[in-house]
């Protein structure tokens, strides 16, 4: 191993190295995401209520022909797409905000960090009890709504009303992860070289102009994964929907991720859920390919 | 001058001014939930209409006392930091290792690879939940520490990390060690990994918080009070009807301590560490 | 290096092979009950229960009287096994998944409502036989846990809704807070006067009353006699039919009541947890457990009456169910388990565990027991009486679940309709009953109907 080998040693060398590399995390992602994933597939084309394994009836495709004539499926996946395009900019935009507050160096910035990122260290079901309280239909007992009435405003049913009830959620999730983005936003603009500001207020540009020319230009990288891990986040969106709103009203908050859940557990149609959930698989596997291929171009 | 003086004040102060306005509004689920967890159950959901709800009235340890009489806590948290630990260790060395070779070594495959497993990134837990369930049953995990490890070792997401953040190594780095006659795989142990410690970090904390708050797959594959990992044991509190919140703030308040210090005391990695793995050429 | 990297390979490559020869289902192990590992006693039964996480007092009674049988019966060991729970739902996947792989534990607890589905699915066994003379059981709560003839679990405690009023809001708003004190069983409020009340008692400041527990389980289970009351119950009483009872003429008026009370602001869509202790609403149709808070935190004067029945057929029904304990299929000495349920069941323990647990026992006899002697006169009295005279078990249809999710989301969406308008659309209210009725004949149909 201590001899120094020639250039084609050296390629079989990597090549083995490659190999010994990957193999453990490639081999267990294939025991424990594929697996499952074929099982989940498998199911689906089966009669399967979760309470009875020992009685599961092959029907073929009878769950896939459900599923595309349900309703509650079709808008699901129409939630699920909603609050992916509308969380994703919005996180986006506030995420960038809190970092240019914070990115310079100033007495106390560690703190501002640190508030703006604790959403992210409290559990998601804690932020989902307590927002579900602050936009309580009720001035008397909500904290929003009674500082609207406090404006002279109408009371709003934030999660009570199909209109409001899937805003009010994105509002809420943008929120609490704006605090990580920035933490990535706060790392890119650090890498920003201060001569090119510098050049920019010497030509007499203002913070808008040096904003648009050289800090956006020098985020692309950043901004790209950004919104790469913002949507594989909002796709899976689950936890706020249950907590807050079950779902309603009238199915304005249920997502893919729901309906699978509620369907497999809560009403036992686990063969249904599976079909659901393998339709699923197929879109959202797509999606980040898609996205995979638009990122990797520079 | 006077003026110039005066209005860079006023500046400052409103900056500061706007900061705190902002980071109160983001640290007030915080600061309620550490409120309610000194507050007796009947005033938790009590003047919700106003920001006294925000701080604590008829304070007392009582809620953290019941929390610890009902929760044997050390065995709690030697019970999710053993597992914790567990995948970490082997979550750092696989993954890092299947990110590096994906970055820097040519072969058959990798490019099949890469996208294997950024498609694999946006799989939902809870859709394959009962499935790998079935093949932890089949393999005779149940119950066992195996189940709460294995499956969680390899993640797409360290790996993408990972990948990233060692794609952007010089080569002429890892040229030059392998001109020195180091192997490939020494030159990772001997020269990368030791000038990657914030993506390490970074990865540690994510996986750290994301495994802190697992509730569901413990949940499920666990039985017994002396297997409990925090979030059982916080989650314990609801089990009960009526459900009462002000002891489950004082135990989500105990569960969240060490988060919030590992972040305080980490922060600088985890900045840096996110900054070398967000961003690409 | 390179050892520890092939023998990290080698064990991932194991683990693979294993998991792909692992394919097919129902191939589970056999001697997994979970806590045969602990009877290594010679042939003593090790008996393992399941029951949720319970508050610090119940938790400390089964150690204590665990304690007591283990160490009278070194033949029947018995674990107890406390399943911190989320909410219901959690319990239930994880009873899912234990089924998948038969790892269940001996005894089970279930809730009330719960008791059909898992005995259609035969996740139960029958246990009749050991329980012979139930006569000393609220009859409810033996109706509630037989499916099919036969029983098929067995509950120490029970549960209650009543109608409570905050008195010092009542009297500044000229309600007969007497005449809400005076009222039998034979003389309950009837909706309008429940509306009534509402009306007058909806102020700036509070609401006059409160009608969703949850929404969830709650909203089915604490509304159910509304729709008995008026002639309707949820499902056809064998459990196989909710067209034309769900959605009939006699629910979709019930349904209209309550958003009635709703659209007009009288009751609040989205209620805070602790509306009525926190003053926020003058009554509410609460659970029996609520007497307990209010006596502990409550600064106002309250009263409690009896449940609210229909102006049309005045017929007094409440609600009730709570965990009970069942022998699962995969007991492997169901003699051993009904030994100890039936000594679990017996009238000490009975009273003792609904002290403990704070809600009102199962056995009339247990409330002669002193542990029990708060139950002799007051709100709790009134629950007492309930339970024994107007009870009703939720619906035993196997299907429970499916209805059940169904009911509380379309509640949900009547109550939010309702709330946004301002007014109540029958027609929409039909829509929604209906589309809960077809979605239970559908589970039905497919899974139950032979």
């Amino acid at each position: 191993m201590a001899t120094s080998g020639n250039m084609s040693m050296r390629k079989r060398g990597e090549r083995i190295a490659a190999y010994v590399f990957t193999c453990p995390a490639i081999a267990l992602l294939i025991a424990f995401l594929m697996v499952p994933m074929v099982y989940t597939v498998y199911y689906s084309v089966f009669q399967y209520q979760v309470m009875r394994p020992d009685d599961i009836v092959f029907i073929g495709l009878e769950n896939y022909k459900k599923l595309f004539a349900d309703p509650d499926f079709w808008k699901a996946l129409k939630n699920t797409f909603y609050f992916t395009v509308l969380v994703v900019p919005f996180q986006l935009v506030l995420a960038l905000a809190l970092a240019m507050l914070v990115s310079k160096k100033f007495k106390g910035v560690a703190v501002f960090r640190t508030m703006y990122f604790s959403p992210q260290l409290t559990s998601m079901v804690v932020i989902a009890v307590l927002w579900t309280v602050l936009y309580n239909s009720n001035p008397n007992t909500g904290l929003i709504n009674s500082m609207l009435v406090g404006l002279g405003l109408e009371p709003i049913n934030f999660l009570t009303n199909t209109k409001t009830a899937m805003n009010a959620i994105i509002f809420m999730s943008a929120w609490q992860g704006a605090g990580y983005q920035m933490m990535i936003f706060l790392a890119g603009l650090q890498g920003i070289p201060r001569d090119q500001y510098e050049a920019a207020s010497v030509d007499g540009a203002n913070s808008l102009q040096q904003f648009v020319s050289i800090t956006l230009p020098n985020l692309k990288g950043t901004i790209k994964y950004v919104i790469m891990i913002t949507m594989i986040q909002a796709m899976k969106l689950f936890t706020q929907p249950y907590v807050m709103t079950q779902g309603g009203p009238q199915n304005a908050t249920k997502t893919m991720v729901y309906y699978i859940y509620t369907q497999g557990f809560q009403k036992g149609n686990f063969g249904y859920a599976c079909s659901v959930a393998a339709v699923f698989f197929v879109i959202v596997v797509a999606m980040s390919l898609i996205l995979q291929k638009l990122t990797a171009e520079d | 001058m006077k003026s110039k003086k005066a209005s860079a004040f006023l500046g400052k102060f409103l900056f500061y001014c706007g900061n705190t306005i902002i980071g109160i509004i983001f640290v007030s689920p915080l600061v309620w939930m550490i409120s309610a967890s000194f507050k007796p159950e009947a005033k938790i959901f009590a003047n919700m209409n106003s920001i006294t709800t925000f701080f604590p009235v008829d304070a007392s340890l009582d809620n953290y006392f019941e929390v610890f009489r009902r929760i044997n806590m050390a065995n709690v948290f030697k019970n999710t930091l053993v597992y914790i630990a567990l995948i970490l260790v082997f979550d750092l060395i696989l993954n890092s290792i299947c990110g590096y070779a994906l970055a820097k070594f040519d072969f058959k495959g990798r490019k099949l690879m890469l996208s294997f497993i950024v498609a694999l990134m946006v799989l939902p837990m809870e859709a394959i939940l009962l499935p790998l369930y079935i093949e932890m049953s089949q393999l005779g995990w149940v119950n066992t520490l195996t189940a709460l490890v294995v499956p969680f070792i390899a993640k797409c997401f360290s790996i993408y990390m990972f990948y990233n953040f060692f794609h952007d190594i010089p080569n002429d780095l890892i040229e030059a060690a392998a001109i020195d006659g180091s192997s490939p795989i020494g030159t990772f142990f001997k020269i990368v990994m030791p000038i990657s410690k914030t993506v390490y970090a970074t990865v540690f904390i994510l996986d750290f918080v994301a495994h802190w708050n697992d509730f569901m797959w413990p949940f499920l594959v666990m039985t017994g009070e002396d297997k409990r990992t925090i979030q059982l044991a916080v989650q314990s509190f609801f089990s009960t009807s009526p459900v009462h919140y002000s002891a489950i703030m004082a135990a989500l308040v105990v569960s969240a301590l060490p988060m919030i210090v590992m972040f305080i005391f980490m922060q600088k990695y985890y900045v840096e560490g996110i900054a070398s793995s967000g961003i690409k050429g | 290096m390179k050892k520890k990297i092939i023998s990290m390979l080698l064990a991932s490559s194991m683990i693979l092979t294993l998991a792909a020869c692992g394919g097919g289902s129902g191939s589970g192990t056999s001697d997994s009950s979970s806590g045969d590992q602990d009877a290594a006693s010679g042939d003593a039964a090790a008996i393992t229960l399941w029951q949720p996480t319970d508050k610090e007092s119940v938790e400390n009674w089964w150690v204590e009287k665990l304690d007591e049988w283990n160490s009278e019966h070194p033949d029947i060991q018995v674990t107890r096994e406390a399943i911190d729970r989320s909410d219901s739902y959690a319990y239930e996947n994880k009873v899912a998944t234990a089924v998948t792989s038969n790892d269940l534990p001996d005894i089970l607890f279930v809730d009330g409502p719960q008791v059909s589905y898992y005995a259609a699915n035969g996740i139960t066994i029958p246990i009749t036989q050991y329980f012979e003379d139930t006569s000393d059981f609220t009859e409810s709560t033996i109706n509630q846990c037989t499916y099919d003839g036969d029983l098929y679990a067995i509950s120490a405690t029970e549960s209650s809704v009543a109608f409570y009023y905050n008195k010092d809001m009542l009297r500044e708003n000229g309600v007969d807070v007497d005449d809400l004190d005076s009222r039998t069983l034979d003389n309950p409020i009837t909706w309008s006067e429940m509306r009534d009340i509402a009306e007058k008692c909806t102020t700036d400041s509070y609401v006059g009353t409160h009608i969703v527990m949850d929404h969830g389980e709650g909203l089915p289970y604490a509304l159910e006699p509304m729709y008995i009351s008026e002639g309707k119950d949820y499902i056809s009483d064998d459990g196989s039919k909710a067209d034309s009872y769900v959605n009939s003429k006699e629910s979709v008026k019930t349904t209209a009541f309550l958003a009635d009370l709703i659209a007009n602001g009288y009751a609040n869509v989205d209620p805070i947890t602790d509306e009525f202790l926190n003053k926020a609403c003058a009554t509410e149709i609460g659970g029996s457990w609520e007497i307990a808070t209010l006596e502990q935190s409550a600064d106002f004067d309250w009263g409690v009456t009896y449940y609210p029945v229909s102006d049309d057929t005045k017929k007094a029904v409440s609600p009730c169910g709570d965990w009970s304990a069942a022998i699962t299929k995969d007991c492997q000495n169901p003699d051993a388990a009904a030994e100890f349920l039936q000594w679990l069941m017996a009238t000490d323990n009975v009273a003792s565990y609904a002290a403990a647990i704070a809600k009102p026992a199962a056995r009339a006899s247990a409330y002669d027991d002193e542990a029990m002697a708060e139950y002799k006169e007051g709100a709790r009295a009134l629950i007492v009486e309930q339970l024994q005279n107007t009870a009703a078990p939720r619906p035993r249809t196997p299907s429970y679940s499916t209805f059940s999710t169904d009911y509380a989301e379309a509640m949900t969406n009547i109550f939010a309709e309702a709330a946004s308008n301002g007014t109540v659309d029958e027609s929409y209210i039909q829509e929604q009953m209906d589309g809960v009725a077809s979605g239970f004949e559908e589970d039905y149909e497919t899974y139950y109907a032979n």
